[in-house]
This record gives structure tokens, C-alpha cells and sequence, in this order.
């Protein structure tokens, strides 16, 4: 078997231990939001950068992946729920806080989004180097892997966004269905504001080099 | 976490970490595997996490006993 596609598919099983430990821990409606939330959000976000030209980020590279859902490898539908999943965990344990239950709810989502960032530092050094991503312009700053610094400002961003939308819709008073399709269809929010908090960092960027 | 779900065993509550150890090594792995020592240190800014959260389950361990 291909190393890559063993990577594809190892990935997927962890994420289920992840589903199952958040629906063990966290309860049902939680779970449904976070990981269909997140699914959706991968797959309308990575589709949209890989496809539109103007966004000038990034596509997939095809000779690596082998698993696709249109422009984007089937791996981005768990990708951002997972990496969130694993900076909220670890920012809880460490604080000793509880986001949804609002215990030192506004360190956690700070210190998710330096996990979020530590993150991109490994992960981003990989992509480039296997490469998994074609990066299509030429960052002003760098870190490992002549990955753009940009991935740092981005995964934080991402942590903030997708918390904060989700303590919002989980605090709703309607039904756990409406809840789970509201926090999905947000999505549609959350990808532009994203997009807007990456582009001020390449903007305050840009005047480098 | 949700106060309300029952508490689980030491293996479901450690899944995250798990998670997380695996994949650090894998990526580790692979970059020696492939001799990329210059991104090698990449991965020390998660492993920080890692310390961090052995340290944190073992100060409230200690403060239970």
C-alpha cells in the first residue's frame, strides 16, 4: 500500500476515535455539531480555495492524495475537526476549564488557538515537503519547509472562529437538530471571515521583503 | 468538558492524547525516515503541548490524593 494512502486512511480511523471520545464525553449533540459542523466546513472551505483563482492561496497536489471530494482531498471533510477537536482537548486539560460549560471559556479558545498554531508548524513543514499543497504565490515570511507564516495566523484564526460559532448556536434554546444545522449552514459565515482574517495578515505582510 | 456525561475509564479519556502521540511520531518518523533534519525541529512546538498536558493530568492527579 501506498505510505500516503496508509497516512489517508489512519487519519480517518483517528478521527473516529476522536467522535467516539467526544460523544462519550461530551454527549450527543456536541458531537453532532462539532464533526458534521466541521465536515462541512472542509468541504465547502477547501473546494473554494482550491478552485477560485482570485483567493491566490493554494491547491491540492493530485500525485499525492488519493481520496478526493471535488477539488479537495476527502481528508479536509475531518482535518479542521480534528486539529479543533485536539486544541480544545488539550487547552481544557491544561487550564482546567470547560468551553461549553463556560469555565475559563476565553483562555481556552486563546490557548486553542496556540495549539492550532504549534500545529501548523509541523503540519504545514510536512505538507510542503511531501508536498501535499502547491502553494501559488511566494510568502513575504517563512518558517519550516518554506511554508508561508501565514499557516500559524491561519490555524489560530480558524480555532477562534469555529469555537466561537459554536459556543454561539450550542447556547441556542432550540431543538438539538436545528442546532447541529445551524452550526453547519454557518459555514457559509464562518469561510469568508476566515478568508478576511488571513488576508489581513498577508496585507500587514506584504510590506516585508 | 460536559459536566453532566458520565466520566469514562483512562483509556477513553486519554484518546486525544493518544491521538496526538501517534501523529507526532509519524511525522517525526517520516521526516528522519527521509532524512529532512532541517524541518525536524517543527514538531518541537506541539511536543510542548504533549509536556504540558502530561504535566497538567499529573498535577490534578496529585491534587485528588
Amino acid at each position: 500500500m501506498d505510505l500516503f494512502l496508509a497516512l489517508e486512511l489512519i487519519a480517518l480511523a483517528l478521527t473516529g476515535l476522536l467522535i467516539w471520545h467526544s460523544a462519550r464525553t461530551r454527549g450527543a449533540a456536541f458531537t453532532w455539531m462539532f464533526f458534521l459542523g466541521g465536515a462541512f466546513l472542509g468541504l465547502i472551505r477547501e473546494n473554494v480555495v482550491a478552485q477560485v483563482a482570485a483567493l491566490n492561496l493554494y491547491s491540492y497536489s493530485p500525485a499525492t492524495f488519493h481520496l478526493w471530494i471535488g477539488a479537495a482531498p476527502l481528508i479536509l471533510m475531518v482535518f479542521w475537526s480534528y486539529t479543533i477537536y485536539l486544541s480544545l482537548t488539550f487547552s481544557e486539560v491544561i487550564l482546567g476549564g470547560d468551553l461549553i460549560g463556560g469555565k475559563r471559556s476565553a483562555r481556552v479558545i486563546l490557548l486553542a488557538m496556540v495549539f492550532m498554531a504549534s500545529y501548523a508548524c509541523l503540519n504545514e513543514a510536512f505538507a510542503s515537503m511531501y508536498p501535499m499543497v502547491l502553494w501559488k504565490f511566494k510568502p513575504a515570511l517563512v518558517i519550516w519547509g518554506q511554508t508561508p507564516a501565514m499557516v500559524l495566523w491561519g490555524y489560530a484564526g480558524m480555532s477562534l472562529i469555529f469555537l466561537t460559532a459554536l459556543l454561539i448556536v450550542y447556547k441556542l434554546r432550540i431543538r438539538t437538530v436545528y442546532r447541529v444545522m445551524i452550526f453547519c449552514a454557518s459555514g457559509i459565515v464562518m469561510i469568508p471571515l476566515h478568508l478576511l482574517w488571513i488576508a489581513i495578515f498577508r496585507l500587514a505582510t506584504s510590506f516585508i521583503g | 468538558m460536559n459536566a453532566q456525561a458520565k466520566i469514562p475509564n483512562f483509556f477513553i479519556r486519554e484518546i486525544p492524547f493518544l491521538v496526538l502521540l501517534i501523529f507526532w511520531v509519524i511525522y517525526a518518523g517520516i521526516e528522519i525516515i527521509r532524512g529532512r533534519f532541517d524541518i525536524l525541529t517543527s514538531v518541537v512546538p506541539t511536543g510542548l503541548f504533549i509536556i504540558a498536558y502530561i504535566v497538567a493530568r499529573w498535577v490534578s492527579k496529585e491534587n485528588k490524593d
